[in-house]
């Protein structure tokens, strides 16, 4: 059942007040930057690859307003639990998202509300990069 | 007048507030209109000021398809909504050290809607002192209010405007961030949409990021402490014509009440088309 606004804003603050998957991963295969913390929010978002191209751990770190960091912590434990594999990742739809978070709360900060998935696309989209051109998989960033 | 704000030595110290003002108007809902306008959209909902109204910057005050701000019909429109006559005195409050709450109210005099303050500290030192703070929405008997004169010649600059000051050599205040304005950052990774093709500054401009205006606790700093960064280090002075910008024209609305305000300069325009515009623009200078 679809929740009302207040309901889509409750969710939303309580993935602010308790992040999914929050703080740097050491050994990450790409740290990917997004946003700005002057306007909406910023967050960091970091991939691990495993076998087969699927995701074997995800986190970020961020600050900002509600909806972009609570919209993060959810696209993150949505990739995880659905056990998403890249090419899942970055076929995964704005608006579509948008609804799950909640279209009603979100309003016309959609940019905010996706801002994690957008980042995530990009962190997907560098590995991928790097991979064709290092012929393996990218160096992990946080070694560098 | 509070004593707080009469000790800060500001040009005009009724353009400020204290919280513990707020607090003993709170119900004073025939002649004080409190207005909450964030960053965060959602801070309203999950908490505001009792009996105040929310204004948000995108969905009430920006035209929806034209880059411009809403027209006299909706600006009417609006203050009717929010049970606000010309009359009202209006006190504006939000996030990230007022912020937005700068920005709705320089909104609001370009429509010649001039008893407006601000809640000095903003909604954190509303918090930090732990004051009543409320879910409900409060409804108010929509008023009377008459279609305004919008004026934008007196504290507005378009394109146009900034390239005769800039003719005149006339002083700039560019409030972003010292990364923005070297041109080390065009645009907010990620959204290069919202950026701009080229990185930089307006020449001439004086580099102050706005929240320096600003104390930890959220407070402005003293006219004293704000004349030292704005005359002593940027150069700028109450005499004369001053242009302000940012990205979009927000963070330098801030400054903008700041030196129109608490400093009293009287010839202080916003350039909201700001980077934004600039930094596309053919045939604008720039300055790395």
């Amino acid at each position: 059942m679809s929740l009302d606004r207040q309901g889509q804003i409750a969710t939303l603050v309580e993935h602010y007040q308790n992040p999914r998957y929050k703080g740097i991963l050491e050994d990450a295969d790409v740290a990917m930057p997004g946003g700005s913390p002057e306007c909406g929010g910023s967050v960091v978002i970091y991939v691990k690859v495993g076998k087969e191209g699927r995701i074997d751990a995800l986190s970020f770190t961020g600050e900002g307003d509600i909806i972009s960091q609570a919209a993060t912590s959810m696209i993150l434990e949505q990739v995880q639990g659905e056990g998403h594999t890249m090419d899942e990742i970055l076929a995964l739809d704005y608006e579509d998202f948008v609804d799950r978070v909640g279209r009603e709360a979100v309003g016309s900060r959609t940019r905010n509300a996706t801002l994690g998935l957008s980042t995530l696309k990009s962190a997907v989209r560098k590995y991928q990069k790097d991979s064709l051109h290092n012929g393996s998989a990218a160096e992990p960033a946080c070694s560098r | 007048m509070d004593q707080e704000i009469q000790q800060k030595g500001y040009a005009n110290p009724e353009s400020l507030v204290t919280t513990e003002w707020v607090a003993e108007h709170l119900n004073d809902t025939d002649n004080v209109r409190i207005v909450e306008s964030d960053e965060d959209v959602l801070l309203y909902d999950i908490g505001h000021i009792p009996n105040a109204v929310k204004i948000d910057w995108v969905e009430d005050l920006n035209d929806p398809l034209v880059r411009d701000y809403l027209d006299p019909e909706h600006f009417a429109q609006l203050m009717s909504e929010k049970g606000i006559t010309p009359d009202t005195t209006v006190v504006f409050y939000g996030d990230k050290n007022n912020w937005w709450a700068t920005y709705a109210l320089w909104v609001f005099q370009l429509f010649g809607h001039d008893n407006v303050r601000v809640m000095d500290g903003g909604r954190i030192k509303w918090e930090q002192e732990g004051r009543e703070m409320t879910q409900e929405v409060p409804s108010f008997p929509r008023t009377d209010y008459p279609v305004p004169q919008r004026d934008d010649s007196k504290i507005r600059a378009f394109k146009e405007d900034v390239m005769e000051h800039l003719e005149k050599r006339g002083p700039l205040v560019d409030v972003r961030s010292p990364g923005e304005y070297s041109g080390e950052l065009l645009h907010m990774p990620d959204y290069p949409q919202e950026g701009a093709l080229r990185g930089g500054h307006i020449p001439g401009a004086a580099n102050v990021p706005w929240a320096r205006a600003v104390r930890e606790d959220g407070t402005f700093k003293s006219a004293d402490e704000l004349r030292e960064i704005y005359e002593g280090e940027a150069g700028l002075s109450e005499g004369e014509d001053v242009i302000a910008y940012c990205r979009i024209g927000e963070r330098s609305s801030h400054t903008w009440f700041v030196l129109k305000y608490l400093l009293g300069y009287d010839n202080v325009r916003n350039y909201d088309g700001s980077w934004t515009e600039w930094g596309n623009a053919v045939r604008a200078p720039i300055e790395r």
